[in-house]
């Protein structure tokens, strides 16, 4: 049994001059011990297709349909109220970007931990404290006594992080979905939270889903890439067939693009235009309007999404 | 927060005494005085001896202090209008059913209020939103005396539940608690529908969703703690309104309350009663914006335990 | 050296007053955000200053540009003093020095046309009549890459890449001499940093500007300035040519911070080792007479002293 398994996610919300695609057509799996990291720029609907597989999006206005969308064996699409708060927390756990506003500014760091072990395990609240405690130990927090008994505001991004962390695996998830964990962070932090990440998915033996547009990122912590555009999939491949032959025009646009790759002051490999509009994307190929190989079909036709080598994927005419 | 709190009850004092000052000269400037017509024209010596008698041919700053001298030893004279009690009496008397029934009317009204406001913040955009927002508007713009000429039509006349007016038993404060209650209820409703609104929107919510706790526990210990901090403040003040008694109300429903005395005194020119009147309100109402920010303060842990650590 | 510098730097310090303590009984403690710091940004050359939050490069941006004060220092704008100027004497040179910030969105006024913002500082300085500012501000959306019709747009119809190019039209129209830029890119996409980043170099050589770059990101740092000075607790702490930062860093700080860059190549993941931001305080590297390129008094303090041409590090000299 695969631990996630999406097949043909879409995501769309109406709105009052139209409807906003944000995924058409998403389809990925995970499975224990493996991590998979979804990267795509904004608009390209990597965050709701996390936020959709918890059913974290307000449906209504959003509305979500799939041919499957499993978590740990469970269907998620069918699920009732009860069974997503029970799946939520103990099966499948989320860290989210900014760790400034992820926490209720009214109470404790403890006591937000705590709360989330009680729901979940039938603990004293003085165990769920305990417990509190020694998961902010494992996060590397120095003092973490002192910080169980502080608020939000009193503690620093990278404190918080660590904190989200902690309390996002306080019931040993068998999934964690991290959704662009280190974009509000210091480069040296970013790098210390990405390797703690890392270590405790190898201790706990959990899957991975690590949401970024940072490809540096994608390099330091992933097995499996999924890039995603315009609420497509476009490539799909092991991390290092990304970095060493990237096949989809727009994968090997994005790594052309990316500063600081060789010494000394250049002028980089631009991707003319910007994203797709959401509401109205292009038809055929949605990076079509932006890429250097496209040619009439990709106009007019959707690219189907089929294998272009052993354990990868590509959407793109040019390539079969 | 002590140096808080001392500067507060500093600037308190200036403004009792500027209020005073203010309250002092208008009450005087208006024309006539408190033995000049009405019912019984008395001839014009009886009165200059009696206007001596209270002091009044004095100047203006001379009765001032004279006032202001016997308030600081909590004496504040005798009203013009009922000479056989001393003011503080007249007030402890009056105020005994605006402070019941206003007070009753706000510690019913404004759970109520929450209530409603609960209601529709959770069911947005649906009939139960619309309604309680209709009502809550209802409640702010009808006016008071309408409010009650409604409950005493309806209840009282047509369908003989309760009592049209009177204090005298507990059965006949039903309609004007009602009456009294209809303000803090809608105010409530409002402030608790947009406080909650704004709380559902903020981040930590979809976090708390995440964390697999259940949408109750979500809203009654989350949700509600953060929407309850800014309401809390306007509690107090609303009280202190309320609980000195509608002229209107008690008029509706002839309580004997202090709302009637705030106008009365006026029209009169019962100068120490009028004074005693607003002076207390000044000072209940001061007390109150300031244990409402204390309150805050220690409520809010962004300001109690302020400070930026590691 | 012939001509004066475009944008000098000398001995400047601030402090912000911070509530310290719990909040009953706070407390207000100076904060040095920016401390003795000296640089010197050249004409038509890109200086990049990095750091990490809390290093007190923003502030530095903001003094140099005095749209905050200096508690003591000097910044002297094309050889001019400009620290203590009153408004009126310093307008001419606010014509010299201009600013593009990180947030795009909130940099330009919703209620305006994108034509309107990028004329405004024409009309702040009264040059020429409306309609040649209008044809101004055209032409400049045209060079930055918008076309002129854009120019009866709003900025909510943009996004985030174009607004920044607005952003840029707006502070270029005046063809200063200096312009801050305050993590222009920061809020982008990677390929639309790219272009943002084409952009700015391509404007630079043909203006001969000089831009002090303000960014946290090394990466694009190492694509685009000529000069790379490194901020630590409000001081710097190297300086040098980009190259030399990122082929023999001297200062254990800015080691660890390129440390921390991502590899691009999954095969080389390897596991590090951080220090703490009181360990990398500690370390200040301690430097022999022999190892400096221009010999400096021997003091206890730590001081910026060279160590090859044109490269400063903050060391303890014996």
């Amino acid at each position: 049994m695969r631990l996630v398994e999406i097949d043909n996610l879409v995501v769309s919300f109406p709105q009052a001059d139209g409807v906003v695609q944000a995924v058409r057509g998403m389809s990925l799996s995970v499975d224990a011990g493996e991590s998979l990291g979804i990267v795509g720029e904004s608009g390209s609907g990597k965050s709701v297709t996390c936020m959709a597989i918890l059913r974290l999006l307000r449906e209504p206005p959003a509305r979500i349909t799939a041919d499957k969308m499993q978590l740990a064996g469970i269907d998620v699409l069918r699920a009732d109220k009860n069974k997503l708060a029970d799946l939520r927390g103990r099966v499948a756990a989320m860290v989210f970007q900014d760790p400034m506003t992820a926490f209720d500014p009214v109470f404790t760091i403890g006591q937000q931990i705590a709360e989330t072990i009680l729901a979940h395990h039938d603990l004293s609240k003085s165990a769920a404290r305990a417990e509190a405690e020694a998961m902010l130990k494992r996060v590397e927090i120095k003092n973490p006594a002192a910080i169980l008994d502080s608020y939000p505001h009193q503690l620093s991004g990278g404190m918080l992080q660590r904190a989200m962390i902690a309390m996002a695996l306080s019931c040993r998830p068998q999934i964690l979905f991290a959704d662009e964990p280190t974009t509000a962070l210091d480069v040296t932090i970013q790098a210390q939270i990405l390797q703690l990440i890392k270590g405790l998915q190898a201790e706990l033996g959990m899957g991975l889903i690590m949401v970024t547009h940072d490809l540096g990122v994608i390099a330091e912590t992933v097995d499996r890439v999924v890039v995603m555009y315009g609420g497509r999939v476009m490539e799909q491949a092991p991390v290092a067939d990304i970095f060493d032959a990237p096949l989809h025009p727009y994968t090997k646009a994005l790594l052309g693009a990316m500063p600081g790759q060789t010494g000394g002051r250049q002028r980089l490999i631009e991707i003319p235009g910007a994203s797709p509009n959401p509401a109205a994307p292009p038809a055929g190929c949605p990076f079509h309007p932006r890429c250097a190989e496209a040619d009439a079909r990709c106009a007019t036709e959707a690219p189907a999404f089929l294998p272009v080598g052993p354990a990868r994927d590509a959407a793109c005419w040019r390539l079969q | 927060m002590t140096g808080f709190i001392l500067r507060r009850l500093a600037s308190i004092t200036v403004t009792f005494f500027i209020v005073s000052v203010i309250i002092f000269v208008m009450m005087h400037s208006i024309e006539g005085g408190p033995f000049d017509a009405g019912d019984m024209p008395m001839p014009p010596a009886v009165r200059d001896r009696i206007m001596a008698q209270y002091g009044l041919d004095q100047p203006m700053y001379v009765q001032y202090f004279k006032y202001m001298w016997g308030v600081l030893q909590l004496d504040f004279g005798v009203p013009f209008q009922s000479p056989g009690e001393t003011v503080l009496e007249l007030i402890g008397r009056a105020w005994v059913p605006s402070l019941v029934l206003g007070g009753l009317g706000v510690l019913i009204g404004t759970p109520l209020g929450i209530l409603l406001g609960m209601a529709a913040a959770l069911r947005r955009n649906t009939w139960v939103d619309y309604l309680a927002s209709a009502v809550a508007t209802l409640g702010l713009t009808i006016p008071v005396f309408v409010t009650s000429m409604i409950l005493i039509l309806v209840f009282a006349v047509w369908l003989d539940w309760s009592y049209a007016s009177g204090w005298s038993e507990p059965q006949k404060w039903v309609l004007p608690i009602v009456a009294y209650a209809t303000i803090p209820m809608a105010t409530y409703a409002r402030y608790t529908r947009s406080a909650m609104l704004d709380t559902l929107n903020k981040p930590f919510v979809t976090v708390l969703r995440a964390k697999g706790l259940s949408e109750r526990k979500i809203i009654f210990q989350h949700v509600l703690r953060n929407s309850a901090i800014p309401m809390v403040t306007v509690f107090l003040p609303m009280f202190i309104g309320t609980a000195t008694g509608s002229i209107f109300v008690e008029a509706m429903f002839r309580v004997p309350g202090l709302g009637a005395y705030f106008v009365s005194s006026i029209r009169t020119r019962d100068y120490p009663l009028e004074m005693a009147l607003m002076l207390m309100l000044t000072v209940m109402f001061c007390l109150a914006y300031l244990i409402s920010d204390i309150l805050y303060a220690w409520l809010n842990p962004r300001i109690r335990f302020g400070g930026r650590r590691k | 050296m012939t001509a004066a510098p475009a944008l000098e730097l000398r001995s400047l310090n601030k402090s912000f007053m911070l509530r310290s303590g719990t909040g009953w009984r706070a407390r207000h403690v100076a904060h040095p955000a920016v401390r003795n710091v000296n640089l010197i940004l050249p004409r038509n050359q890109i200086l990049g200053l990095v750091g990490e939050s809390g290093s007190g490069k923003t502030t530095t941006g903001m003094l140099a540009l005095r749209l905050t004060e200096p508690d003591s220092g000097q910044v002297i704008v094309d050889g001019t003093d400009i620290t203590r100027l009153d408004h009126a004497a310093l307008k001419p040179f606010r014509r010299k020095m201009q600013v593009v910030f990180q947030d795009s969105y909130s940099a330009l006024d919703p209620m305006f046309t994108l034509a309107q913002i990028v004329a405004e500082p024409l009309h702040i300085h009264q040059i020429g009549t409306a309609r040649e500012q209008t044809e101004q501000a055209l032409h400049w959306l045209g060079r930055v890459g918008l076309h002129r019709s854009y120019g009866g747009r709003y900025p909510h119809e943009l996004s985030g890449g174009q607004r920044q190019r607005v952003a840029i039209a707006r502070a270029l129209i005046l063809r200063p001499d200096v312009l801050v830029a305050d993590e222009p890119t920061s809020a982008l996409d990677v390929s639309v940093k790219a272009q943002i980043i084409n952009l700015l170099q391509d404007l630079q050589a043909e203006m001969g500007l000089s831009i002090l770059f303000i960014s946290h990101d090394l990466s694009v740092v190492r694509s685009l300035t000529d000069t790379v000075a490194v901020m630590f607790n409000g001081r710097i702490v190297e300086q040098a040519p980009t190259e030399a930062i990122f082929t023999d860093p001297r200062h254990p700080y800015t080691r660890s911070l390129l440390d921390a860059i991502p590899v691009l190549n999954p095969r080389d993941r390897r596991l590090r080792q951080f220090a703490s931001r009181e360990e990398l305080e500690a370390a200040t590297p301690r430097l022999r007479h022999a190892d400096l390129h221009v010999p400096v008094t021997p003091s206890a303090m730590a001081q910026l002293v060279t160590v090859a041409p044109d490269h400063l590090v903050e060391a303890l000299v014996a």
